[in-house]
Order: C-alpha cells, then structure tokens, then sequence
C-alpha cells in the first residue's frame, strides 16, 4: 500500500480543485437558480476548501469533499438572518432573466423553475444523481444522509417535477414544438389583450 | 382539478417517456453550466488566496 503524504500538496490541490470549477458551478447554478448568486457561493466554497485543504485526505473523493462544502455553505448562507427578500422570489425573478437564448425550448425553462420549487433536499438530490450524474453513494456521501434516502428523493423529486410540467404550474405549457421567441409573442398578445379589458 | 383513481395505461407510459426526457433535460441543464467558460474569478482565486495566507502566518 502506498504511504499516504502527511500534508496537501498546495499546487497539486491547486489544480485538481481548478478543474472541479465547471462541477461546482453546475451544482451551484441548479440549487440557487440564480447565475450571480450561484458563482458566489461557488467562489466562497473554493476559497473554504482551499483554507481547509490539510483536512482533505489525499487520494480520496475531492469532487465529494468539495461539494460537501459547497452545500453546507449554501444551507449556512439559507439560514443567515440580513436576507432581506425571501429566497423564492429572487430566484424566480432572476431565473426568468437568466435566460439569454431565444431559442430554448420552453421546457427547458419550465424544469428550471420548477426545480426550484422542489424543497432543498429534494433539489439537490435530482440535481447530484439526475442532472450531474452522481453515484447514489456519492450523492449520499456529500448530503449526509443514507444511500436510501437520497433514492428516495431523487424519485420523489423526479415525480414532482414531472406533475409540475403537466400542470403548467411552472407558467409554462410542456410543449415542446413551442420554442421561447414563439411563446414571448403569445406572451405579449395575451398581456395587451388583458390591459384592454377593464 | 380532476379527482383521478389512477392514472390510465396511457398517462403510465407517458409519464415512463417523461421521466427519461426529464433525465435528458436535468442533464442539459447540468451540462450547460459544465460547458460555460469559466470567469476570470475563479481562475484569479486561488492565486490571491495564496498570496494573503503567505503574508499572514496561520498560529
């Protein structure tokens, strides 16, 4: 067995944690919905791991250790009392900004706001084992919870999503012949016609 | 709201399509973000991180 180093290597850690940036900012942008905010959080969690870095066992699980960080920091960041608008609302108005590609299909955006509906542990769970393609393990390691549960949530997650699209509670139809340019004019014929009624 | 008993053959299978299609699109979302290019921030990071730790020594 090879002996294990005793301390990080600094430029080493460096770059695998470089290279864990593109993940961590999926993670990130799928829990919070917002971009700016996402990248934030994103940076604040690189910086902690970095601090926290002779913590890390070498040759262990760096993207697991990582995201466990950038989670707890999110839950932390949820919890802190100067939030002056509630959660929900800054992410639904931004998410809908978010959106710079007139071509995207209306269901994409429709699972981007509803998967901001699902509550966290169930967000995050479909965004670990669904969206980046997490291990069941992995995923369970890195929310602290039994490889059972995070099944659990995953599936619970997933049905609610789907009931969210074919409801339209989401305010977007799941057509998916529809494409965003289209669905602004809809938009913006229905929003006329009801300025005119009284 | 409809009061349903459960779901006919056909919503069951549909709903089996969606949840592949929602697979699909939950990994496009994943995948867009995975796909951006990174700011400069983050690259600049941990280059400043480096730099105050060396100038302020950790007891």
């Amino acid at each position: 067995m090879a002996e294990q180093q005793d301390h990080v290597n600094g430029e080493a850690f460096k770059r695998e944690l470089t290279g864990l940036v593109p993940q961590l900012r999926a993670f990130a942008r799928n829990m919070c919905g917002n971009p700016a905010m996402a990248d934030d959080l994103a940076q604040e969690a690189m910086l902690k791991a970095w601090k926290s870095r002779e913590s890390y066992k070498p040759g262990t699980n760096l993207r697991a250790w990582v995201f466990t960080i950038l989670r707890n920091h999110f839950y932390s960041e949820q919890r802190r009392a100067w939030r002056s608008q509630p959660l929900d609302q800054e992410v639904a108005e931004s998410t809908i900004m978010a959106t710079d590609d007139p071509s995207a299909p209306l269901e994409v955006l429709a699972l981007r706001n509803a998967l901001q509906k699902l509550p966290d542990e169930q967000r995050e769970a479909v965004i670990l084992v669904g969206a980046g393609g997490l291990a069941y393990d992995e995923a369970a390691a890195i929310c602290g919870c039994a490889v059972g549960t995070i099944k659990s949530r995953v599936s619970r997650g997933r049905r609610s999503l789907e009931e969210m699209l074919n409801d339209g509670s989401t305010g977007f139809s799941d057509d998916d012949t529809v494409r965003a340019g289209d669905a602004f004019g809809d938009i913006m014929a229905e929003a006329a016609a009801l300025q005119r009624t009284p | 709201m409809t009061d349903q008993k459960g779901p006919p053959p056909q919503d069951r299978r549909e709903r089996r399509v969606r949840s592949s299609k929602i697979g699909r699109q939950l990994k496009r979302l994943y995948d867009d973000v995975i796909n951006e290019d990174v700011p400069d921030d983050f690259l600049k990071l941990l280059e400043e991180a480096d730099k105050k730790r060396s100038s302020s020594e950790k007891t």
